[in-house]
């Protein structure tokens, strides 16, 4: 499921440790252990934090959408079970949340152009030049939300098909057919600019 | 554009300001973590260690969601070494200054040292500009009083008092007075009407030396108005829904007004004009709440304009959250500095230097000071007993204000 450490995986963000190392954390985490709390979220944020961006194009959205997914983690530590992957449990709630923050946004978007409200919004507004810094982003922008998601998942997460059909509850079929369109649309805007 | 190469370009985008995202959400997840200690979440093994040391570390880790400039100190490089939980009782006022404090009994002044004396059985108080003064309320009575309680002078109006305001420069004293508007001379002098009918929202005084203030009108539009005659100079749709405005001095001669909904923040930039001398109001602009807001408790405008404190309830993934966010009013960005499980949060205030921030907790009788550049944060329990002395239900006191910026004068 996970790619071998290396340039990429640095790149995106620290390297999870490995799976024993894992559960030792997240017992010492369940037992109190400050310190084994810092490590898991030391070797799980950056990744998330990342996930979270490339669905949501909002850095303080992005932020928010990954605090409450260490947030909801801390809640659930006493009932959480040490023999499954802590990263995967933590990128389905990062995801979904992206998703949902992503169409609420879509959504009052649409209300507030129909109402022709005037008001400038400060900030937090998704669509700024310095978000939309590079090609990628904004061909992915240009992606429906749900499209988008599973791009991050499949291939910045490098889940498989099955286990994103799983995550996000999708038949593995709308995974597949989302994914190629995706990758259809991403390759025309990139390689099509160039 | 082969899946290698769209991997590499997923992992190089540059997530803006990563390195203090990290920080923030590390010091927000830590206090959750420690707040789930010290609320004794059960373990499987180990008994809990010292609740207050949680909150304690908890306290001073959330501190470094506070620091403004990107230092990158790690955050343990301090934790435990600053920290200092105040203890039961307020002993002192971190930051400095006295407060103001409402009661079931009555506001309260509250030194620099932590002692305290009840002004007597008013309903409500405000500070002069300077803290020499206070302006309380008593059903009609409008009186000023010296902060050891002794009376000044006082007035009776035609209807219930509310909302006492008093101006910047010393010179008047705002208040509703049943569905009206009045100003008097903060010497007792010249009490006038300045609008008939305002909506129940305590009025701002400009702060930008210019003897006008803002009010909310029974019909939902702000108003700038000048304080000498009521002549409304400057007009516009307040938010709706509008619980409270606050104004703050910017830098270079510009004002920021804050409109606080029940759901949403919007702030103006404001300028007193140059040739008529009225004050003229900016293009609103909205302050982005996160999402899965549900509820905004409280906002405050810090002291210099530069930002928002807001207290809102969240919707969480295991339920409903408190979270105070600082809210940059130049460019909207916002961050989330605390959060607890429940609703647990009430209330915000800024210290009058913009130093320190005053979280209230009642669920667990505590104010919170957090401190913006050095790193400390100091907690106080016992709050309800300490100002409600001889009291068996002891309701959660209100902070009424933070004086002041200056000292004496």
């Amino acid at each position: 499921m996970r790619a071998d450490s290396g340039e990429l995986e640095r790149a995106g963000g620290n390297e999870p440790p490995p799976a024993r190392e894992e559960r030792r954390l997240i017992r010492e985490a369940q037992r109190g252990s400050a310190s084994a709390l810092a490590d898991l979220y030391t070797a799980h944020w950056r990744r998330a934090h990342r996930a979270a961006y490339l669905v949501v194009h909002d850095a303080a959205a992005a932020e928010d959408v990954a605090q409450d997914a260490f947030l909801a983690a801390v809640d659930a530590l006493d009932r959480f079970d040490r023999r499954r992957p802590f990263g995967p449990w933590l990128h389905r709630i990062v995801i979904n949340r992206a998703i949902d923050w992503s169409r609420r946004e879509s959504l009052r978007r649409r209300i507030v152009d129909e109402a022709g409200e005037l008001e400038q919004r400060a900030g937090g507004d998704a669509r700024t030049g310095a978000d939309l810094g590079t090609d990628l982003m904004t061909a992915l922008a240009a992606l429906p939300v749900e499209q988008r998601a599973i791009v991050v998942l499949r291939h910045l997460l490098e889940y498989t098909p099955g286990e994103i059909a799983a995550m996000l509850e999708l038949p593995r079929g709308t995974v597949n057919s989302r994914l190629r369109r995706a990758l259809d649309r991403l390759g025309s805007a990139l390689e099509g600019g160039r | 554009m082969s899946e290698q190469r769209l991997r590499e370009l997923l992992a190089g985008v540059e997530v803006p300001a990563a390195a203090a995202a990290e920080r923030r959400g590390r010091a927000v997840v830590e206090a959750a973590f420690a707040e789930r200690l010290a609320a004794g979440a059960p373990r499987r093994s180990r008994p809990a260690r010292l609740p207050r040391l949680a909150i304690g570390v908890a306290l001073a880790t959330l501190v470094a969601a506070l620091l403004l400039s990107p230092a990158g100190a790690a955050v343990r490089d301090w934790v435990g070494e600053v920290f200092d939980g105040g203890g039961t009782g307020l002993r002192e006022i971190p930051g400095g200054g006295r407060l103001l404090v409402q009661s079931e009994g009555g506001p309260w002044v509250v030194a620099a040292d932590g002692s305290r004396r009840l002004l007597g059985n008013y309903e409500e108080a405000t500070w002069s500009p300077h803290g020499l003064f206070l302006a309380v309320v008593s059903g009609r009575t409008l009186t000023a009083v010296e902060p050891n309680g002794t009376p000044r002078w006082s007035l009776t109006a035609a209807r219930p008092v509310r909302g006492p305001r008093w101006s910047p420069s010393g010179y008047e004293i705002a208040y509703r007075s049943g569905s009206s508007l009045r100003v008097t001379g903060a010497d007792n002098t010249g009490d006038r009407r300045i609008a008939a009918r305002v909506a129940a929202v305590s009025p701002a005084w400009s702060p930008l030396r210019a003897p006008q203030l803002a009010y909310l009108g029974a019909d939902g539009r702000l108003r700038i108005a000048a304080s000498a005659n009521g002549e409304v100079l400057a007009m516009a749709p307040a938010l709706p829904a509008l619980a409270a405005i606050e104004w703050s001095e910017l830098d270079a001669g510009y004002g920021l007004l804050l409109e606080v909904g029940a759901a949403a923040l919007r702030v103006r930039q404001t300028v007193v004009g140059k040739l008529a001398g009225a004050t003229i109001l900016g293009p609103p602009r909205r302050l982005a709440l996160p999402g899965g807001a549900v509820e905004l408790r409280d906002a405050a405008l810090s002291p210099d304009g530069r930002a928002v404190a807001a207290l809102v309830l969240v919707d969480g993934p295991r339920g409903a959250r408190s979270a105070v966010r600082l809210i940059d009013t130049r460019d909207g960005t916002s961050h989330r500095l605390y959060s607890v499980a429940g609703d647990g949060l009430a209330e915000l205030a800024w210290s009058p230097d913009g130093s320190h921030l005053l979280v209230a907790a009642p669920r667990r009788d505590e104010w919170l000071f957090l401190r913006r550049g050095p790193h400390e944060g100091r907690s106080f329990d016992g709050i309800a007993a300490a100002f409600s002395p001889g009291r068996v239900a002891n309701a959660f006191p209100t902070v009424e204000g933070w004086c002041c910026r200056e000292a004496g004068g």
